[in-house]
């Protein structure tokens, strides 16, 4: 009984103890902080630093772009695990299993399309993200590495959608990643290898799935972490950029406790139910079951680089889509080429430019994209991959078919009765 | 000059290299070794050889002279076409060539090869024209089959070849001119192309589908007469010959008051009928408002509304796999209602109409069952939006509060 009052007056006392800030005296209600663990571990002091953060006066609503995209990675983090659960890579149970997701599982629906939906928007907003950088100047000298590094994480964004775009193993999953498989092939020196070493097979087969697998829930996951953790540490090194033009007078700054908090509250809240809300309105279709022998008829993309990928693939060949991928190169290497320290968009047109034209390539790559809604023609598998006999085509009318030029004929007749070969006049 | 001979040496040289370095040259000097030197005919006639000896008679060691007469082995013009030289047969002459071995059962017995060709000919109208009359614009063996490069039907090459014959046959009877002074229309050819049968062995590959000799006949080609029409019909539509034995139909097709299949489905351009076009097909024979005419009206309208209900099925079944529902078992159910449907045309052709409603309520029957499953799925998705009325009223919620504190930092100036 004594020990029971004696916790009960510690709590109160740490209550009492919390009035800086109420969220930590939430924690240490729930016994977070609380015990030990509060006495042996900074952990105390280190969420009261992190609490009195104050943030530049200039820091707004636009700021909120990048945790958009970290509150989009963790609905994909979350989701992605609960997926995980229910899915089974190979291709026979691959299909099997996402519908039983979609129909059998409590809420699997949801997670699903919640994974979907969010991998699409996670571009978008890390785009958007980008983009406020870019336009402010922000990439500039000192914080060109961690513009590296966020267009890294870019970049493993449309890896993480690139392989697990496969893993419904449906044939519009399927015949998609083949178009795209053949459209990096085409690139010079890494192209064939790359595109090999992602297949794994002739044809896109369940090596090809494993390998997407893996990279998708293995090998993606922790690159991602370990830049994320890279990009927050340097993002608080240097601080958040001052504005291009300084305010006249110094304003004092915001409280990250409770004013920024709550901002990004709001902020999340509405990116979740717009997730769940596209998820519940408009539900990924799921297709027919992959099949190697037979192209689909539609075709339904529901990834936005794959859009853009298709865009540019079907309408300025594998050749359009590596030129625009060496101008998004292009911009990304743009620290390394821009490093006047002038931040403001007229005094640095060539980067604006660049800029455009990537911007209006997107876009237009993205509405041609999106027209695509039959698979390439070009993709129909070969007959002696498929052992398949494909018969000679012949249109009907009053000529013949043409056959090509007559085979020579390798057998030749024995000798007959006089000793004389056969068949040779 | 010395120059001159030097280059020339250098180019033969590069020539010999190149020609024994490639494969086909090295088979095309394989084949110089093992061609006759002492068969004359070659000499001048190289190219009739070339064809020649990718025909099958080339296999079987049949030679020039075999049908040509001559003396092979003679090496200059005159003596080498005598004795009983044949330069150019003509269409009788080719007949008479052809059946010397083609019409010996002992000769093609070792092939399996029917003897009866010459016989089929004599009957048909081609043998006819030809045999009888003497009219050389009528076929003769060669015109079908070729004179030198003769194929068998299995080879996609040859004339006879299944997807080749209707091109065949339309050499002749797509020339209207030829035909008019036979007084046979054209354009079968066409109507063929778009009908049920050419689109299978066209479009498909379907090469059980009849060609032209499957009606009528290759050697023996003739039209069928009006009471061979079921028959003819009756050898691949089995089943649905017996229907139509069965049905109020066969005793007049039988007695040729009636062109059997052809009065509705048509000859060339055979097609199936659509539903909607069933009872404007008996109005042609069976008055309006006749007890018959009115009949049909009821088999179409069951008909069409089966169709109809099948196809929303379909629909519905689409519907659910989009959703991502396992449709295994929807999906052989749907093709068993289907199944039913097919059978309903054949029963068409009987006009049991005990039997006819029997199967239309089955295939409705399913039908209905497959729209009742994409219906419940279609309400469950309506219970996944009903889900976001919670979520926005939290969300609303939530972002009121955050809103109001907000309004209150700064009210206070924090």
């Amino acid at each position: 009984m004594r020990r029971v009052l004696d916790w009960g007056r510690r709590m109160r006392a740490d209550l009492a103890a919390s009035t800086d800030a109420s969220l930590l005296s939430v924690l240490r209600f729930l016994g977070l902080l609380y015990g030990p663990i509060d006495h042996r571990l900074p952990i105390n002091e280190a969420f009261r630093k992190a609490l009195r953060y104050r943030l530049p006066a200039h820091v707004t609503w636009r700021h909120a772009l990048g945790g958009i995209v970290y509150l989009l990675f963790m609905v994909l983090v979350v989701t992605g695990v609960l997926l995980a659960v229910y899915y089974r890579p190979s291709t026979q149970e691959a299909y099997p299993s996402i519908q039983r997701i979609v129909t059998g599982v409590r809420f699997g629906w949801l997670i699903r399309d919640l994974h979907v939906w969010a991998a699409s928007m996670i571009v978008i907003a890390a785009l958007a993200h980008m983009a406020r950088v870019f336009v402010e100047g922000v990439y500039k000298p000192p914080r060109e590495t961690n513009w590296l590094v966020g267009v890294t994480l870019l970049f493993l964004l449309l890896a993480f959608g690139a392989t697990g775009y496969l893993l419904p193993w449906d044939q519009w999953a399927y015949w998609t990643v083949t178009e795209l498989l053949h459209a990096v092939a085409v690139a010079p020196l890494v192209g064939p290898l790359l595109s090999r070493a992602l297949t794994g097979d002739v044809i896109v087969s369940g090596a090809t799935l494993s390998r997407h697998f893996a990279l998708h829930v293995i090998v993606l996951p922790w690159l991602t972490f370990w830049l994320l953790a890279l990009h927050f540490a340097l993002l608080r090194k240097h601080g958040i950029a001052p504005p291009i033009a300084p305010p006249a007078s110094g304003r004092p700054g915001v409280p990250f406790f409770p004013h920024h908090l709550l901002r990004s509250f709001v902020v999340a809240v509405l990116v979740l139910a717009v997730v769940i809300s596209a998820a519940a309105l408009f539900p990924r279709p799921v297709g027919d079951p992959a099949n190697p022998y037979e192209l689909p008829e539609s075709l339904v993309s529901t990834w936005v680089p794959v859009e853009v990928s298709l865009g540019l693939v079907r309408y300025l060949t594998p050749w359009g889509f590596l030129a625009f991928a060496l101008i998004g190169a292009g911009l990304a290497l743009l620290p390394l080429f821009d490093r006047d320290p002038a931040r403001a968009l007229r005094l640095r047109p060539r980067a604006v430019a660049l800029g455009l034209v990537f911007l209006l390539g997107f876009v237009g790559a993205w509405i041609a994209g999106r027209a695509v809604r039959t698979p390439s023609p070009d993709l129909r598998p070969a007959a002696e991959v498929l052992e398949r006999e494909t018969l000679p085509g012949s249109e009907p009318g009053l000529r013949l078919p043409d056959v090509g030029p007559t085979p020579e004929r390798p057998a030749v007749p024995g000798p007959d009765a006089a000793g004389r070969p056969r068949g040779g006049l | 000059m010395d120059r001159a001979i030097g280059v020339l040496a250098r180019l033969a040289l590069g020539l010999v290299v190149a020609t024994s370095a490639s494969p086909r040259a090295a088979w095309a000097q394989v084949r110089v070794a093992q061609v006759d030197t002492s068969y004359g005919c070659i000499v001048c006639h190289a190219d009739k050889r070339r064809a020649f000896v990718t025909g099958v008679h080339a296999e079987r060691g049949i030679r020039c002279h075999d049908c040509h007469g001559g003396t092979p082995t003679a090496f200059e013009t005159r003596s080498a076409h005598t004795p009983r030289f044949v330069g150019h047969p003509g269409k009788m002459r080719t007949v008479a060539i052809c059946a010397s071995c083609h019409a010996d059962p002992n000769r093609m017995r070792q092939y399996g090869l029917p003897a009866g060709q010459l016989a089929e000919l004599r009957t048909s109208r081609h043998g006819q024209l030809l045999l009888e009359r003497g009219d050389t614009a009528a076929p003769t063996c060669t015109d079908c089959h070729d004179a030198h490069t003769i194929l068998p039907p299995v080879d996609a090459r040859s004339s006879v070849y299944p997807a080749n014959i209707p091109a065949t046959c339309g050499r002749c009877h797509e020339d209207a001119r030829r035909m008019a002074g036979y007084g046979i229309p054209t354009g079968q050819l066409a109507e063929f192309t778009s009908s049920a049968h050419g689109v299978a062995l066209f479009r498909e590959r379907n090469f059980a589908a009849p060609t032209c000799i499957g009606c009528h006949g290759s050697h023996a080609a003739l039209p069928p007469r009006v009471v061979e029409i079921a028959n003819v019909c009756g050898r691949c539509h089995e089943l649905v010959d017996r229907a139509f034995e069965a049905g109020p139909h066969a005793a007049p097709a039988r007695l040729g008051r009636l062109p059997g299949c052809i009065a509705c489905h048509s000859n060339h351009g055979t097609e199936r009928v659509p539903p909607e076009q069933l009872s404007g097909l008996c109005v042609r024979c069976h008055a309006e408002g006749s007890p018959a005419a009115q009949r049909a009206q009821q088999v179409q309208q069951e008909i069409v509304r089966v169709r109809d209900e099948l196809r929303a099925a379909a629909a519905a079944l689409e519907e659910l796999v989009r959703a991502g529902e396992p449709v295994t078992d929807t999906r052989f159910r749907y093709r068993t209602a289907q199944t039913y449907y097919e059978q309903l045309g054949l029963v068409q052709h009987s006009l049991d109409l005990e039997r006819l409603n029997d199967l239309t309520r089955r295939t409705a029957s399913i039908a209905r069952d497959i729209r009742a499953a994409a219906e419940t799925r279609r309400e469950r998705r309506w219970e996944h939006r009903l889900f976001l009325i919670p979520v926005w009223f939290l969300a609303l919620a939530a972002v009121t509060v955050a809103g109001f504190k907000l309004a209150d930092l700064r009210r206070h100036g924090e």
